[in-house]
């Protein structure tokens, strides 16, 4: 039905074809990019997508979410409907084309105000109007233009059965004088969809039974969402409406919808020990959520084989390995030797180009860049040089002549290249989650790469010193560093042959990783050293590193860091860092990019404005 | 008593800024720019009739520019007190503006006079003056990603209580444009609504926030009968973006508050 549903909703919005105003369409692709930030301006979470979806992909969708919800809470697949906000594809559906982009922006407006999802339908929808009329008195023009060429385009009751016109009417009344109507009128035939009415609904979640009485206020689910849960601010609470009876159909959910991404997280016994049987077991769970994304396209596939040796078959160990202590926050302890780290280099990579498609940022980045590179600047009170510095020739014959020591400062002024006297080293997380989709099209591995990338352009154009690693671990003893590029290496095709064979590995044992990367840091020699560390999550790993446990070593490993002098700075996707990242890094130590796809066009950003 | 700068208080400060002088202790200001943390130190220095000298920092800030210098007058050295000497001679209120911007080692010639030896060693006069009861020293910067790498030192910090400074809440900040430029209040209102929505796009589509002083601009050519798109778009869109996407975007909340 939801499919059905959709795609009246589809075709009343784009017309269908033929009554389409063909010349006057608007096409999200246009505004897409203006439909974000306005969303984003109202008042709209910012950490969603916006796109457009065929309608019938949805019902794909729904069955794969049901599959998951039955698959219990060994493995919690945390996924947002809040990812996505979804517009139509096009709207043509008035003869203006200032209408048709009216009713997006109009639509995006809706979308962004503060409702309570759990009212129903009618209810949300005048509220979510009224809202924003309230806040955004200037939209009031434009929402009377929508609503009197909308009114136009709709079924008039008097010709229509009494039941359908009395819901109708209803409709029709909450249009024009929103907060004014309580419940939708049962009619046994659905109603034509409300084009200036959005549905924030995320698709069905099977273990939620939300009934919809016909418009009357509904009562909250009884298992209340505990804490973490009900963070998922657009959690999916509705199913379908009871068969038969619903005089309105839950609406059309089509393309106005909210999509998702997961995200993996392995559940595991609090207290475990370093037993493989743990370690298989979360090896079971893994394959339990081997899954495809939709079941149009070629899925994502999330595997994990604890058979594979915990070095990756093409990357080779680079030198002996390191032992480096690990802190335990319950002995308040550190403990000696604990962990060893084995830094490794990927075999069999091709030296290779910048991808293509980063070339356009690339050559922006590095022009950027350009302007962060050593300026020429002069340099005052030198013994010689191109000018004479008149304040230090004051000063010395003021000296002289009020008999006080002249200091023989040199009265010249010299232009020289101003060095930034300043080394970075970028530590990229590529443990399993990264496997997981930050966006409808890249997974967080390829936009880790792609950061890399457009990193390693903008420093080189700037000449600062750098050297990238990456890492992941699998217990303790096995805490790979992933060689992508040394200090002292150049920025050529070897390094990005390197980068473009990043892989997601397996666990975060941060701490260690941090150590390692801060004995290469403070070996630099430049007065300023930044560890800029690259993630998606919290540090953990199987054997008892995560909790409280993995932070409070991380946060040691990082006390460590800032004593030999070096600033460490936190770059992440993860939206909950904001619960444990300020008390790794601080609260201005660290940025949180709200949206993955963002992060390899900020992450230079963000490096130029530190070190402006 | 009236001829204050106008200061429209957001929370305690003026209290904590009294107390602070008059237990001779420095006051660091961080905020974010056009927040309002010159006009503060102004309107104190008003309210407690104390001359203020105010320095904008930078990298090229020398110890001299601060203290002072001799200078060549006819044949004859004149020393020439710098902003901070002469705020100490006359018990004012020496204000370091963008205190980040200035090398460590010229901030470290504050240290005598911001702890409790509150003393100014000048070098090339052999002087050694003792700031009196009424100075005070002030210095702002303004924290974030641009200052992470910067910082103070924490010798220098720490001679400092602090106060931080953020855009105040919408009512108070229609005050502040109401008192500003006499707009009315509604238009106020607006403003205030626009410079909220635009400040939920920080660090995501914006790099920088609308700031009240840009605030201050745009009420300022509305004021002047100036069309209150073309007011906003002026003072706030084409100052804070360059790229047209987002401009788009941006022109669409005002059109949405005003009104099209
Ligand atoms: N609380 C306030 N009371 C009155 N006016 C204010 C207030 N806050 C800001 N303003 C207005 O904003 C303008 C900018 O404020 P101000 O110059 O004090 O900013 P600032 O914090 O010193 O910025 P910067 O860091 O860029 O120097 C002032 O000229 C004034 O018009
Ligand atoms: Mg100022």
């Amino acid at each position: 039905m939801e499919e059905y549903v959709g795609e009246l909703w589809h075709k009343l919005v784009t017309r269908a074809a033929d009554k389409e105003h063909e010349d006057a369409v608007v096409r999200l692709d246009e505004i897409s990019k203006t439909a974000a930030i306005f969303f984003r301006a109202l008042g709209g979470d910012a950490g969603l997508n916006l796109s457009a979806s065929p309608a019938t992909r949805h019902g794909a969708r729904r069955r794969w979410m049901q599959r998951l919800a039955t698959t219990g809470d060994r493995v919690e697949l945390s996924w947002r409907d809040g990812e996505t906000l979804r517009l139509p594809e096009h709207i043509g559906l008035f003869s203006e084309r200032s209408l048709n982009r009216d009713l997006y922006l109009w639509l995006v407006a809706l979308s962004a105000a503060d409702v309570d999802e759990n009212l129903p339908w009618i209810i949300r929808n005048q509220a979510a109007t009224q809202l924003t009329l309230e806040r955004f008195a200037g939209l009031v023009p434009r929402y009377n233009r929508l609503l009197e060429a909308t009114l136009a385009l709709r079924p008039l009751p008097e010709k229509l059965p009494t039941a359908e016109a009395a819901q109708e009417n209803s409709i029709r009344q909450a249009l024009q004088n929103p907060g004014s109507v309580d419940v939708l009128p049962y009619s046994k035939t659905p109603f034509h969809p409300v084009a200036l009415w959005s549905h924030p609904a995320p698709p069905i979640n099977a273990n939620a039974n939300v009934t919809t009485n016909n418009g009357a206020p509904e009562t909250v689910s009884p298992d209340k969402p505990d804490a973490a849960k009900s963070r998922r601010k657009h959690a999916a609470e509705r199913t379908d409406m009871p068969d038969g009876k619903d005089g309105f159909l839950m609406m059309f959910r089509a393309e106005s919808l909210f999509s998702w991404t997961e995200y993996i997280k392995v559940n595991r016994p609090q207290d475990e020990e370093d037993d493989l049987e743990s370690a298989a077991q979360a090896a079971e769970d893994m394959d339990n959520m081997t899954v495809a994304r939709d079941s149009e396209t070629s899925a994502a596939k999330l595997r994990f084989d604890l058979d594979l040796p915990p070095a990756g078959e093409d990357d080779a160990p680079l030198g002996e390995g390191v032992s480096l202590p690990e802190w335990d926050y319950k002995k308040q302890l550190l403990q000696p030797d604990y962990c060893r780290l084995q830094e490794v280099v990927a075999q069999q990579t091709e030296a290779c180009e910048l991808p293509a498609q980063l070339r356009r940022t690339a050559k922006r980045l590095r022009s950027q860049f350009q302007a962060l590179a050593p300026a020429r600047t002069w340099l005052k009170g030198q013994q010689e040089g191109e000018d004479i510095d008149l304040d230090a020739w004051v000063r010395q014959e003021a000296d002289l002549l009020s008999g006080t020591h002249p200091d023989n400062r040199g009265v010249y002024r010299a232009q020289v290249n101003q060095q930034r006297d300043l080394a970075c080293l970028l530590l990229a997380d590529l443990s399993l989650s990264t496997d997981a989709y930050a966006s409808d099209n890249a997974r967080v591995i390829d936009v880790i790469r792609d950061s890399l990338f457009l990193f390693s352009e903008a420093l080189s154009a700037t000449g600062d010193r750098f050297a990238m690693y990456g890492f992941s671990s699998l217990k303790r003893s096995n805490v790979r560093f992933n060689h992508l590029k040394t200090f002292d290496e150049r920025y050529d095709t070897n390094v990005r042959g390197r980068i473009q064979a990043i892989k997601p590995g397996y666990y975060t044992r941060m701490g260690a990783a941090i150590r390692h990367a801060s004995t290469l840091l403070a070996a630099q020699p430049q007065r300023q050293r930044l560890l800029l560390l690259l993630t998606d999550g919290k540090p953990n790993d199987l054997d008892r590193y995560e909790g409280r446990y993995g932070i409070e070593d991380t946060r040691m490993a990082l006390h460590e860091a800032r004593q030999l002098g070096l600033r460490p700075f936190c770059v992440t996707i993860d939206i909950e860092a904001n619960e444990y990242l300020p008390h790794l890094f601080g609260a201005g130590g660290f940025a949180v990019i709200r949206k993955p796809e963002d992060l390899p066009k900020e992450l230079p950003l963000l490096y130029a404005q530190m070190t402006r | 008593m009236e001829n204050h700068p106008f200061y429209q208080a957001q929370g305690s400060e003026i209290e904590l800024f009294e107390r602070a002088w008059r237990n001779r202790l420095p006051l660091l200001i961080k905020g974010p720019t056009g927040c309002g943390k010159t006009r503060f130190v102004a309107h104190m220095a008003a309210k407690l009739n104390l001359p203020l000298y105010t320095v904008a920092c930078h990298d090229d800030l020398t110890a001299a520019d601060l203290v002072g210098r001799h200078l060549i007058l006819d044949g004859q050295t004149v020393w020439s007190d710098g902003p901070l000497t002469r705020a100490v001679r006359e018990g004012g209120i020496c204000y370091l503006d963008e205190v980040v911007e200035a090398r460590k080692d010229t901030t470290v010639v504050l240290h005598p006079l911001a702890d409790d030896r509150r003393i100014l060693p000048i070098d090339r006069t052999g002087e050694q003056l003792v700031a009196p009861a009424s100075f005070m020293l002030v210095v702002s910067y303004n924290p974030g990603y641009q200052n992470f790498l910067k910082g103070m030192k924490p010798s220098t910090r720490q001679r400092f209580i602090s106060l931080a400074f953020d855009f105040p809440p919408a009512k108070q900040e229609e005050a502040i444009l109401v008192g500003e430029t006499g707009i009315d209040e509604m238009t106020a209102k607006r403003l205030v609504s626009i410079a909220n929505a635009f400040r939920a796009l920080r660090d995501h589509d914006l790099e920088e926030v609308a700031s009240t002083r840009l605030l201050v601009y745009a009420a300022t050519l509305i004021k002047d009968g100036c069309d209150p798109t073309l007011a906003c778009r002026s003072a706030l869109v084409e100052t804070l973006t360059d790229d047209p996407e987002t401009a788009v975007a941006l022109r669409e909340v005002i059109d949405a508050t005003f009104g099209r």
